[in-house]
């Protein structure tokens, strides 16, 4: 049997503490040069595609401007528009929000980048935090969760409509619109669709209507169970189990010898989790301020607070339960004698594949042939050059072992990641 | 004055004008790379739900065209009665960083039929104005206030990267806006830094009196060339609120006559009346511009009415002061 192919996306590394900026070859975030030797970097190493992540407001640690990470980004369809611009085979996949977007216009937008960039558009569809993020619209308002899944799925299939071209007149419980879109028959059919929501809802919306999930779920055990479980919901839709791409993030250390790269991981983690950056994360579990602990030493004796006011705005809630994430944090710390800052850089660690150029392609494709994944998003800690040494020492090994593409073999997104050619209408589930 | 002034030339465009044209980017490609060097600007209308020509989003349709053009300034336009004030703001701000300081925004404020067709394609919405000229007109206002006070959200030196604190920003210098309009809320900060040029330039299409107040919230107000232009051109830059914005006249080119002569003529009269550039409208585009371009250009620039494209950031092009920021303690 033929070995499956890997599919690579390259997220531009984001607002989050995982980008690295105190070290001096970190570049600008905003500048178009990082964008351009950022995209040109990964289309030369052949990736399926570029993805940005989305956050609408600033975030916030205790009432003000959180201040330890990366912050500032372009607009994601201005600057996805602009480097279709300037290169010719890559995907550009955004992630926006239907929550603080309307059909009409997002899907015009989406068509205008499919159009601008000959069939390399996608969409990575979430629905948002709420109320926080609100407060930069005009809608304002935040819809409860379930609510946001409804909508999320309605605006599909409004944006779908529309995406056909000619007449739409949509009647929906989220939407009442109606006009004539002279953008039709755009060159995938439809941009290709993402989905990055875990829960139950989220799952359902990605096997009905996605072509692509991006997922947390990074490690083999974890990445197998996620992948079967979304897998076998595409039946039910009609669909096969190719129809839908299993995307984790994840991320990549490399080193001359594995205690090389070993060496770097460490030091890496330890500029992403600077001292006061580990209180920070403590406290996203406590919900207490906790500026007073020693980061160097051992977790707070005090409970977290319980209120339902969250300190951290404008990140994905992760701990729903704190008394019980607490209580298993400091039996790890206990355990493996932790202070603070070591065991934050262990738990809030992502997937990495830590090694030679040799190991971790052949760890990459080992989790991909295992079925942990059909390929990974890879997010570097570096602005603009965090693929430079990937694309020049990684994919020629992944080339070799054939399990990788040697050149474009399509003109579109949807054709390099073998989905069905045109986008097909998904039959409702019975 | 015996000197006789420069002024600028741009072209006025839309985003539905490859037409019949299949190959949109075709089209778009070379029609910027006739212009790019030609003019000082172009703006980009934006056709907003016009039925069956809407067309591309003209703002990103602006950031296709700013890597493969150099020196030519892109305003790109944005109906802002029926979009997020807020996306607005950060794609402009992406436009200026990808052009290197060429942006501008261009002021839409839809007909009361256009409105009508935008307000169905939008669905009725909470925060979104009512389909009257009143509350489009001062929402048109208030979100092009918001757009410019989340280009000053952030003060230029926010970004710190400041290993010994262990800081990336100083949060001393991002900004909330909120602003409240009659419709919305606004809180910012943006999340886009401050732009390069600060605030990219606003411009803004003038057609009726009741476009007063508008016009002056623009930096660069485009009018009809003809029997009305002074008047309006005195009455922008008379007493009252607001900016003194620039005056450009519009110059319609009819795609049956190839006179230059007598455009060159219409131009000048534009210029005494005091018209600080001429903006040129085509209206068969396609068939007209090989002929504008080589012929009406190069007539205008003899006249020494137009001078060579002066490059630079779109601000100081059209004489504007570098932009303060609204929020930066006073230094
Ligand atoms: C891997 C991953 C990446 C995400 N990226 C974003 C993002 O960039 N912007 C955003 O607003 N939400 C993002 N989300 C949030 C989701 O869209 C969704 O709102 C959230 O996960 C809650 O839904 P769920 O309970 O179904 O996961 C992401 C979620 C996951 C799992």
């Amino acid at each position: 049997m033929s070995k499956k192919q890997i599919i690579l996306g390259a997220q531009f590394p984001g607002v989050n503490n995982f980008t690295v900026w105190s070290d001096p070859a970190a570049g600008s975030q905003i500048e178009f040069a990082s964008f351009r030797h950022f995209a040109e970097t990964v289309e030369r190493g052949k990736f399926d595609f570029v993805f940005l992540a989305e956050g609408l407001r600033v975030r916030e640690q205790k009432g003000r401007f959180h201040e330890l990470d990366v912050v500032g980004r372009p607009n994601t369809l201005a600057i996805l528009t602009a480097l279709a611009s300037i290169t010719n085979h890559v995907g550009l996949i955004g992630t926006l929000t239907t929550t603080f977007n309307e059909p009409y216009p997002l899907a015009r937008q989406l068509a205008t980048l499919d159009i601008l960039s000959g069939g390399r558009a996608g969409w990575n569809v979430v629905t948002s935090p709420g109320a926080f993020t609100g407060a930069n619209f005009r809608r304002g308002d935040h819809l409860p969760f379930r609510e946001r899944y409804e909508r999320a799925r309605d605006f599909l299939e409004t944006a779908r409509s529309i995406w056909q071209g000619g007449d739409f007149h949509i009647r929906s419980p989220h939407f009442d619109i109606a006009g004539r879109t002279g953008a039709g028959s755009l060159p995938q059919g439809a941009p290709v669709i993402a989905q990055a929501g875990d829960s139950d809802e989220g799952r359902e919306l990605a096997a009905s209507h996605a072509d692509l999930i991006y997922s947390r779920h990074g490690t083999l055990e974890e990445g197998q169970a996620f992948y079967a479980d979304v897998k076998q919901r595409l039946a039910k839709y009609g669909r096969s189990r190719d129809a839908l791409k299993i995307l984790p993030g994840a991320n990549f250390v490399l080193g001359e010898t594995l205690e090389d790269a070993l060496e770097k991981q460490k030091a890496i983690r330890l500029q992403q989790v600077s001292p006061k950056n580990a209180i920070v994360f403590l406290e996203q579990v406590w919900n207490r301020d906790l500026t007073a602990y020693d980061p160097d030493g051992p977790l707070p004796e005090v409970d977290p607070d319980v209120a339902v006011e969250q300190l951290a705005q404008g990140r994905a809630a992760r701990y729903d339960n704190r008394l019980e994430t607490a209580r298993a944090w400091r039996e790890l710390a206990e355990r493996e004698k932790l202070s603070i800052r070591e065991l934050i850089i262990k738990v809030t660690g992502r997937k990495q594949f830590v090694g030679t150029p040799a190991q971790v392609a052949e760890e990459i494709d080992r989790y991909v042939q295992a079925d942990a994944a059909d390929g990974f998003v890879f997010a570097p800690h570096l602005t603009p050059g965090g693929f430079d040494e990937f694309v020049e020492k990684v994919v020629p090994i992944l080339q070799e072992r054939k399990v990788f593409r040697q050149d474009y073999a399509a003109p579109t997104l949807r054709g390099n990641l073998a989905l069905p050619e045109t986008w097909q209408p998904v039959a409702k589930a019975v | 004055m015996t000197q006789k002034s420069t002024i600028l030339l741009g072209f006025g465009l839309h985003a539905n004008a490859h037409g019949d044209d299949l190959d949109w980017r075709g089209f778009w490609n070379s029609l910027v790379g006739r212009l790019d060097g030609a003019a000082e600007f172009l703006t980009l209308e934006d056709r907003f739900a016009d039925p069956g020509r809407d067309g591309l989003d003209a703002i990103l349709l602006a950031n296709w065209l700013a890597p493969r053009s150099r020196d030519i300034g892109i305003i790109a336009g944005a109906p802002l009665n029926f979009v997020e004030p807020f996306h607005v703001s950060t794609a402009i701000a992406t436009l200026d960083y990808v052009s290197a300081g060429r942006a501008g925004l261009l002021i839409q404020r839809l007909d009361q039929h256009r409105s009508r067709d935008a307000g169905r394609a939008i669905g009725t919405l909470k925060g979104f104005p009512a389909v009257d000229p009143l509350s489009l007109d001062s929402d048109t206002l208030a979100a092009t206030e918001v757009v410019r006070r989340l280009w000053d959200s952030w003060e230029d030196d926010a970004v710190i990267r400041d290993v010994a604190s262990q800081r990336y920003v100083d949060g001393e210098k991002l900004h909330n806006i909120d602003y409240q309009s009659a419709d919305f809320r606004v809180l910012g900060p943006s999340i886009t830094p401050r732009p390069p040029q600060g605030q990219p330039l606003v411009a803004f299409g003038w057609t009726t009196e009741g476009d007063l107040a508008l016009a002056r919230a623009a930096d660069v107000v485009f009018v009809p060339a003809g029997t009305g232009f002074a008047g309006v051109a005195a009455k922008l830059r008379g007493e009252g609120q607001g900016t003194r914005p620039k005056v450009i006249a519009d110059l319609q080119v009819r795609p049956d006559v190839a006179d230059v002569a007598e455009l060159v003529a219409a131009a000048q009269t534009s210029v005494a009346q005091g018209a600080e550039g001429i903006r040129l409208i085509l209206p068969a585009l396609y068939r007209q511009i090989a002929s504008v371009v080589d012929a009406l250009v190069p007539a205008l620039r003899a006249d020494l009415l137009v001078a060579q494209p002066l490059g630079g950031d779109l601000r100081s092009r059209f004489g504007l002061p570098a932009a303060r920021n609204r929020y930066a303690a006073a230094a």
